[in-house]
């Protein structure tokens, strides 16, 4: 009898076995599997309205937060329902997944922006939204200074900017000009975001030469030494302890509490300065990280939407993208629901927050220069040469020193 | 013949489950990490490692940084311990005496090493970055007032000494605490009968007595600080920097830390294990000589 029972349980164990593998036809759906917790809610509506207009169901899936998006993607992929549109971050999450993405062409989003992931002049990835960084200024501080922002593009101009403003702090009621940050806890502002001016800065967008010398292990002594400049001119007109053992709250509060009329940071501090209630105008001005004149900011998108290449329905996956990037609804989603910049040229909406909403204007105008801190190898701007900059902003080394130790850490990349 | 047989196989079973564990979770990955370390191993999934023999050991001991880690990790442990016992053998006096509350005091004195470590360094980080320069404008003193106490590499090592301390002194209190009660009033009678000062009970009674505490609370200050991390991240993140031989380094980067950089950040797993390795060799001799020599000093009644 219990024999008998136990076989009847391996029977009905196989036998649903092999119904979960049947094969039924499965209604057009794409599943979309994303890593931003706080855009969960906006883009299952966006997905819901599109289903309402065009009859395909698209189902969001968001993972993140607690849980490593990159962890629980792997574990969807074991699961018998794959997602058609999951999300990588660069070049590190094209190299895990290589063997899952294929390639968009002749897709419509291609045209309108130049943000999109290309490996070997294949596009992978959609820009899932923009980030920018440059010098971001107080538009009424500088105008009280009688600086024009103008006059900001070039090292130059920055120099009597800074000169200019110096002489007036009591006058603006700042304890320096440029609230920058070079302590421990800051390093990728100065390792990453920095010295990506000394890889991209007055380069055509996509000029990779100075970023691939480096990887040989070769720096550019011309570039370095007129970067240089640029650090110092920083350092020199920043707050010593701000600058010194400063962390991104003390940052962004000399700059939100008007104590500086410049921070060197980007547009991921609009959340920071609305949750405080700031609301004075702002823009980004260039960073003049090399000689001559600058005529853009630092524009990258940090993750992408990308197909999976055994997806059924790829083409209505792509479809889908395509649809946020072209229409009106797709924009209203992306600026006004999601609050994010997106990456293509035709979207005439601005997003409410103050940088966010300047660096629309640059995307728009087409001026970026291009996001290369990524491709370094692991740890080298921020554990690398981050102490490096520190050592400077100390006085432990001159600026030939600098230039020097930088040049050495470069060289060790052979 | 059977019994026996039958006795050594539920001795072996009961044995099983701590052997096993122990075998998989500590003697497996210990030699796993030791043939790693001559690899150069990256954890990227589907790469070989391939064997590179003693490579990441010799480029270890010309590396400045690890030289630098090392010497200031010893400097850190060396005063960490002196400091934590002092304080702590001074705590244990205070409330093992006739005094009001000292229940309380004890309490108190032993709930800082509740924190977590990380909570710890930013109470820390707060009350250097803006207590201080706070109370040097509230009297008017200029030097706190404008110290930059986290952007010197003395300064921060002895801030990092003095947040550890007040952590641990608590804990290793209580040990002293209990050793202080189980000193013989009998023998302190005598000796005050003989007429002994303060300072004569302590040398020649008190101390003796309590030598087996001093082993305990020596080996356990002497590896923890050996191995601190959290209050460093959180407090220092491993700055400031400071210049060794020509280079900048991080100041305050000790050997857990640097290990964990090498491994993680760099990505280098191999070269960071191999450096995983060495701080273990060092940290048992150095903490088996301290137990050996401490137990010597030990007086059995």
């Amino acid at each position: 009898m219990r024999k008998n029972l136990a076989l009847l349980l391996v029977m009905v164990l196989v036998v649903s076995m092999f119904a979960g593998c049947a094969k039924k036809e499965d209604p057009e759906e794409v599943v979309i599997y994303q890593n931003k917790v706080e855009i969960n809610d906006q883009l299952t509506a966006f997905a819901a309205a599109y289903e309402a207009e065009t009859g395909v169901k698209v189902t969001v899936k968001t993972a993140g937060g607690d849980t490593p998006y990159a962890d629980a993607l792997k574990a969807e992929f074991q699961s018998d329902r794959q997602p058609d549109i999951f999300v990588i971050e660069g070049m590190g999450g094209y190299k895990v997944w290589e063997s899952k993405l294929s390639t968009f062409e002749g897709d419509a989003w291609i045209d309108l922006t130049d943000l999109e992931f290309k490996v070997d002049g294949k596009v992978y990835g959609f820009p899932v939204a923009v980030e920018a960084w440059g010098m971001a200024y107080n538009v009424d501080l500088l105008a009280k200074a009688g600086v024009d922002p103008a006059s900001l593009n070039s090292q130059e101009g920055y120099r009597a900017a800074f000169e200019k403003i110096d002489g007036m702090k009591d006058e603006l009621g700042i304890d320096s000009v440029v609230a920058m940050a070079a302590g421990p806890d800051m390093r990728w502002v100065t390792g990453l975001h920095n010295f990506n001016g000394y890889l991209s800065a007055g380069l055509p967008y996509g000029d990779t030469t100075v970023l691939d010398k480096l990887l040989k292990g070769e720096a550019d002594m011309q570039r370095l030494t007129e970067y240089a400049d640029w650090v110092e001119l920083l350092f020199q007109y920043a707050d010593k302890s701000v600058l010194l053992t400063g962390n991104y709250d003390a940052q962004v509060g000399q700059y939100a509490t008007q104590k500086s009329v410049f921070i060197h940071q980007g547009n991921w501090i609009d959340p920071w300065l609305v949750d405080n209630g700031v609301d004075f105008p702002m823009a980004f001005a260039p960073h003049a990280s090399v000689k001559g004149t600058m005529d853009s900011i630092f524009i990258g998108a940090p993750s992408f939407y990308v197909i999976n290449k055994d997806s059924k329905f790829s083409q209505a996956a792509r479809d889908f993208l395509n649809y946020m990037a072209t229409n009106v609804k797709g924009h209203e989603y992306m600026v006004n629901e999601a609050k994010m910049v997106p990456a293509f040229t035709n979207v005439t909406l601005k997003p409410s927050t103050p940088l966010s909403a300047n660096v629309a204007e640059w995307v728009a105008k087409g001026k970026a220069y291009t996001w290369l801190q990524n491709d370094m190898p692991d740890n080298f701007g921020m554990g690398t040469i981050g102490p490096v900059y520190e050592g400077f902003a100390k006085g432990d080394l001159t600026k030939q020193e600098f230039i020097d130790q930088i040049a050495a850490k470069i060289a060790e990349l052979k | 013949m059977k019994k026996q047989a039958k006795d050594k196989l539920v001795f072996w079973l009961f044995l099983a489950p701590a052997l096993i564990s122990f075998i998989v979770v500590v003697i497996l990955p210990f030699f796993m990490g030791l043939y790693y370390s001559m690899t150069d191993w990256t954890a990227i999934a589907g790469v070989k490692p391939n064997w590179v023999g003693l490579n990441n050991y010799k480029s270890m001991f010309s590396n400045l940084a690890f030289q630098y880690s090392f010497i200031r990790t010893f400097i850190f442990t060396l005063i960490s311990v002196i400091s934590i016992n002092l304080v702590s053998l001074t705590f244990a006096f205070l409330v093992t005496r006739e005094i009001k509350f000292k229940n309380f005091y004890r309490a108190g004195f032993f709930v800082p090493n509740l924190i977590g470590g990380l909570v710890l360094g930013y109470i820390w980080q707060f009350i250097f970055k803006s207590v201080i320069p706070a109370i040097g404008g509230l009297f008017g003193i200029n030097f706190l007032e404008e110290l930059l106490l986290l952007a010197d590499p003395t300064l921060t090592l002895f801030g990092l000494i003095l947040a550890f301390t007040w952590q641990y002194a608590g804990y290793i209190m209580m040990i002293y605490v209990a050793a202080l009660l189980n000193v013989p009033q009998e023998l302190l009678e005598a000796s005050e009968i003989d007429g002994a000062n303060f300072w004569q009970k302590l040398w020649n009674i008190t101390i003796p007595m309590i030598a087996q505490a001093f082993t305990i609370t020596s080996f356990l200050t002497l590896v923890t600080s050996f191995k601190q991390y959290d209050i460093i991240v959180a407090l220092t993140n491993g700055g400031p920097t400071d210049i060794y031989q020509g280079t900048v380094v991080n100041s305050t980067e000790l050997l857990a830390m640097h290990i964990y950089n090498v491994a993680f950040k760099y990505n280098n797993m191999a070269e960071g294990q191999a450096r995983a390795i060495i701080f273990f060799l060092v940290l048992s001799v150095v903490s088996i000589a301290q137990v050996y020599y401490n137990k010597k000093k030990e007086v059995e009644m």
